[in-house]
């Protein structure tokens, strides 16, 4: 009998086994990262990259980021492209800002998440409801953000501020250290050996200077997971930006879901704004304050393969590259870039192993050029420095937005029937 | 206790439909049917396709509201408003699409809107694992949906319902996704479920399946029901002659037309599936020549769609060549295979034919974007495309009340002729027709079998697609059966028979001197 027809035997599907748990990876990682920076910073001569000043003000960067990235974590888990987080952001910082200076700190966050929620209200409304393109509507509400809160402060700010651009000033948190832990961290710090006064610094940091709203915001991470994840709302939410139809066709009420991970989403982006408007370096309302972290905030969960874990690093790298360039300038960010051949080299190796030699290739010609970049300067041009962290936005979405997957039904119109 | 096949005959029967009927604007979809499913039985709904099968099961499904006519379920007269009504009265079913969420995980999936029986936690998972072996399905159910094949993704469906507490199971053509063994695990689940006491709804319009697996059958044809049968004593045949109808239209005498050119020559095309895993064609060689209809009959899901999408370079094709008028296609894309003179009428006017929100005019001028009359240079020509639109719209019959309003506003039929008019013009040299009358009304359709006859007349080569047998037989000079990606068998459409046809489709081997087998396929073995 002549046959040519191929009968695939029938093969059970191979569980992937994950080798590694999550959670070790993450470990990993800070410690790789942490070794990088070490070694560059001995390399340069530029301890800055690990002092406890730079993770501090790295720290109150990267909330704003972290808070924003949660919300379009949120919203696009429901299947919502959430781009008007800036928008909202600022919608958050005017909330804040109006109800900070008259009732205090708390007072601005509950403003500034009710305010954030208006736009996201708005966003669902017209998304879910009406249909309108994800992207067009966001691009709308980032414009009325812009324009609602010019209109605002000048009728409310300037009487009191005599500018129309600035809020009086805002009652900031109270902060807390450890004292006895951070003055050990210290001594360890100032000791400069290797590694060990580096994560000394990283820590002192970290411990030095929280605010109850940087526990918070580290907090809402592990909750935003536990919720999306690990309860029956949350699965439903998720099959909602995965398989709409699926989902109604099991009874669970798609714009409900799409509803209430939008207005959440827009209460962390507002969230995110108070973060700023409460920096202490700050402590007011400022036209075009926010300067993109909407955006970058985005940037940093679409880094993170929209998980809170990932999309947590994503805001530290972020954050970090912000702190650095206010902290201490030009000279250091250019550093930084002896980090990235450092870690470029590290890739090639890697991508040899894999015998991957277009990619090898590539990150050692990319690596080439910002070596000869790093001897040919002395410091990069205060104009560029303060677009450092946008500049690693750019640089890490190019290179990591190959493996990643978004939530299936991401950015589609449903209609039901 | 019970008998080889498990049926109890004493209960009250699981679903009785009495008397469904169900109408559409302008269709009947269903008109008095009657079926009664006896508790553990498997029933096979037959029916060719656009018969009313997937309309009878929403109904008992509660996706739609029947006109006329009673549900039953265990005696008990019922009416469905939604499908959450059908599931708590027991009734679950496996859509031919699957309704799967690809990244998350099987548990997820399964549990999704039934959080509340056990959580979503450990007990959940524990009633999954004990309910997976009953599906055959032999995954950890914490793994994603995405990792597994189609089968598996199957069973998967058939947990989902299994969760809920259904009894009885609708399973909408669950083998046309399937490879021959993965039927032969099918059918092996559902023995093994039916002995549990589980109750099947088996639809399918393969006929030699029916017989394997069902314990009786009842035919559609179309709105209605027209027999039941008894799946160990009939033949295929005689189902197909059910299936078809009695009364067979004759094929029409006519004058060949066939010239010797050959326009054109497809040679061991090969296309597999995105994966790899198994050819969709497989070796195909055909040959279309000037004036002649090639007519390719087949179960749908055989191939065909993805013939059509090669020869147009929709699809890229594995290995293989095309050629049109001597000239190499292989490596054009697709505005270079229409301008070098196809005409492409698409299965799926809606997905590829039209732009249904822009006016009839623009879409005279998709695909001919860079020919005359609707392009003058690198420059659109909208005056030349008018015109032309309006002469369309006379020649054709299309019945608009003028050319700016969207395509969206017209009928099925008018639609239809507008791209058979489009296809038309711009003097193509060969015709690829994919369904051109599927879902237009009797109007349309003779309109544009006389366009076809007309251009073959003239010289032009097509290829015809139709699942309407009475179609193929009517309008093509050779008939070539596909079946699993190869062309098995030519027919003759001067002697063959829906029948003989439907068999060759489906398989159940030739049956009459008309049809003769070009190639081996081989049937799933057992």
């Amino acid at each position: 009998m002549i046959t040519t027809m191929e009968e695939k035997p029938h093969v059970p599907a191979a569980p992937r086994k994950r080798k590694v748990p999550g959670w070790a990876v993450a470990m990993i990682g800070v410690a790789g990262a942490i070794a990088l920076l070490s070694i560059t910073s001995m390399q340069t001569g530029f301890p800055q990259l690990t002092s406890s000043g730079t993770t501090q003000t790295a720290v109150r960067l990267m909330l704003p980021i972290l808070l924003a990235g949660l919300g379009g974590l949120w919203a696009e888990r429901a299947g919502v492209v959430n781009i008007g987080l800036e928008g909202m952001m600022i919608m958050g910082t005017w909330g804040a800002a109006w109800a900070g200076y008259q009732w205090g700190p708390w007072a601005a966050l509950v403003a500034a998440v009710v305010f954030g929620s208006l736009g996201g209200l708005l966003h669902a409304i017209a998304t879910v409801t009406f249909g309108v393109n994800h992207i067009v509507s966001g691009v709308a509400i980032n414009l009325l953000g812009a324009g609602l809160t010019k209109y605002l402060s000048t009728l409310l700010f300037q009487p009191l501020s005599n500018n129309p651009r600035q809020s009086p000033p805002v009652q900031p948190f109270d902060t807390y250290s450890a004292a006895g832990l951070a003055d050990w961290l210290g001594e360890l710090e100032a000791g400069q050996r290797l590694f060990i006064s580096d994560v000394a610094g990283i820590l002192r940091g970290l411990v030095t200077g929280v605010s109850p709203l940087m526990l918070l915001t580290i907090l809402l991470v592990p909750l935003s997971y536990y919720l999306l994840w690990r309860t029956r709302f949350g699965l439903r939410l998720r099959s909602v930006g995965e398989n709409p139809h699926a989902a109604d066709s099991l009874g669970v009420k798609v714009y409900f879901h799409k509803y209430v991970a939008v207005i959440v989403s827009g209460g962390l982006a507002g969230l995110g704004g108070a973060a700023l408007v409460l920096n202490p370096g700050q402590l007011s309302y400022l036209e075009g304050q926010t300067g993109g972290r909407g955006f970058i905030g985005l940037a940093a969960m679409i880094f993170g393969n929209w998980r809170p874990g990932g999309l947590l690093g994503g805001a530290a790298l972020f954050g970090y590259a912000d702190g650095l360039q206010l902290r201490s300038g030009g000279e250091t960010v250019l550093a930084l870039v002896y980090g990235v051949v450092l870690l470029l080299g590290v890739i090639v190796v890697w991508q040899l192993i894999r015998r991957k030699w277009f990619s090898a290739a590539a990150a050692i010609v990319v690596a080439v050029l910002l070596y000869l970049l790093y001897i040919s300067l002395d410091e990069i041009p205060g104009e560029f420095v303060s677009y450092a962290p946008h500049m690693v936005t750019l640089a890490v979405l190019a290179v990591a937005s190959q493996r990643l997957r978004m939530p299936a039904a991401d950015g589609l119109v449903y209609r039901r029937g | 206790m019970s008998s080889p096949t498990s049926v109890r005959t004493d209960d009250p029967p699981a679903v009785v439909l009495t008397g469904i009927t169900k109408r559409f604007p302008g269709v009947v979809a269903n008109s008095d049917v009657h079926l009664t499913v006896r508790r553990g039985e498997v029933h096979a709904l037959c029916g060719e396709n656009g018969a009313g099968k997937s309309t009878l099961m929403k109904i008992l499904y509660g996706m739609q509201a029947p006109d006329e006519g009673t549900i039953e379920v265990n005696g008990e007269q019922v009416r469905f408003r939604t499908p959450s009504d059908a599931i708590k009265a027991g009734i679950g079913m496996v859509h031919q699409h699957f309704m799967l969420a690809d990244n998350l995980t099987v548990q997820e999936n399964v549990v999704l809107g039934a959080e509340a029986l056990h959580g979503i936690g450990q007990k959940a998972r524990k009633r999954i694992i004990e309910l997976s072996g009953k599906t055959g399905l032999n995954v950890d159910p914490g793994v994603l949906v995405e990792q597994l094949g189609v089968a598996d993704r199957q069973r998967v469906e058939i947990l989902k319902v299994l969760y809920r507490g259904a009894k009885v199971i609708i399973l909408d053509e669950p083998t046309a996704v399937l490879v021959p063994q993965e039927v032969n695990e099918l059918f092996d689940t559902v023995r093994g479920m039916q002995e549990q006491g589980y109750t099947f709804l088996f639809i399918s319009h393969k006929l030699d399946e029916v017989r394997a697996i069902a314990d009786s059958v009842t035919v559609i044809r179309r709105g209605t029901t027209v027999g039941s049968a008894d799946p160990k004593t009939v033949s295929s045949r005689q189902l197909a002659e059910m299936m078809v109808g009695s009364e067979l239209p004759s094929p029409e005498t006519r004058e060949s037309t066939v010239t010797d050119t050959v326009v054109l020559d497809v040679k061991g095309l090969k296309l597999l599936t995105p994966d790899g895993s198994r050819p969709i064609l497989d070796d195909v060689d055909l040959v279309v020549r000037s004036g002649e209809v090639v007519g390719v009959a087949g179960v749908e899901g055989n191939g065909q769609t993805e013939l059509v999408e090669t020869i147009m370079g929709m699809r890229k094709a594995g290995s293989g060549t095309i050629t049109l008028q001597d000239k190499d296609l292989t490596k054009l894309g697709t505005l270079a295979r229409r301008e070098a003179g196809i005409g492409y009428i698409p299965e799926d006017r809606h997905r590829h034919g039209l732009l249904l929100t822009q006016p009839l005019w623009y879409n005279r001028i998709l695909g001919y974007q860079t020919r005359k009359p609707t392009a003058k240079g690198v420059w659109l020509d909208i005056d030349g495309a008018k015109q032309d639109t309006e002469r369309i719209v006379t020649d054709f019959d299309v019945r608009t009340p003028g050319i700016d309003v969207p395509a969206a506003a017209l009928s099925g039929g008018n639609q239809q002729k507008l791209v058979v008019g489009r296809e038309l013009s711009g003097e193509p040299v060969l015709l690829i027709a994919s369904h051109p009358t599927r879902g237009v009304d009797v109007g349309a359709q003779a309109l544009i079998w006389d366009e076809i006859k007309r251009a073959r007349a003239a010289g032009l080569a097509v290829l015809l697609i139709s699942a309407d047998l009475d179609e193929l037989i009517g309008l093509s000079d050779t008939i070539k059966v596909m079946l699993r990606g190869r062309l098995v068998a030519d027919a003759d459409p001067n002697t063959v028979t829906p029948e003989d046809l439907g068999s060759a489709m489906t398989g159940a081997g030739s049956t009459s001197a008309a049809v003769q087998e070009t190639a081996v396929v081989e049937e799933g073995e057992n």
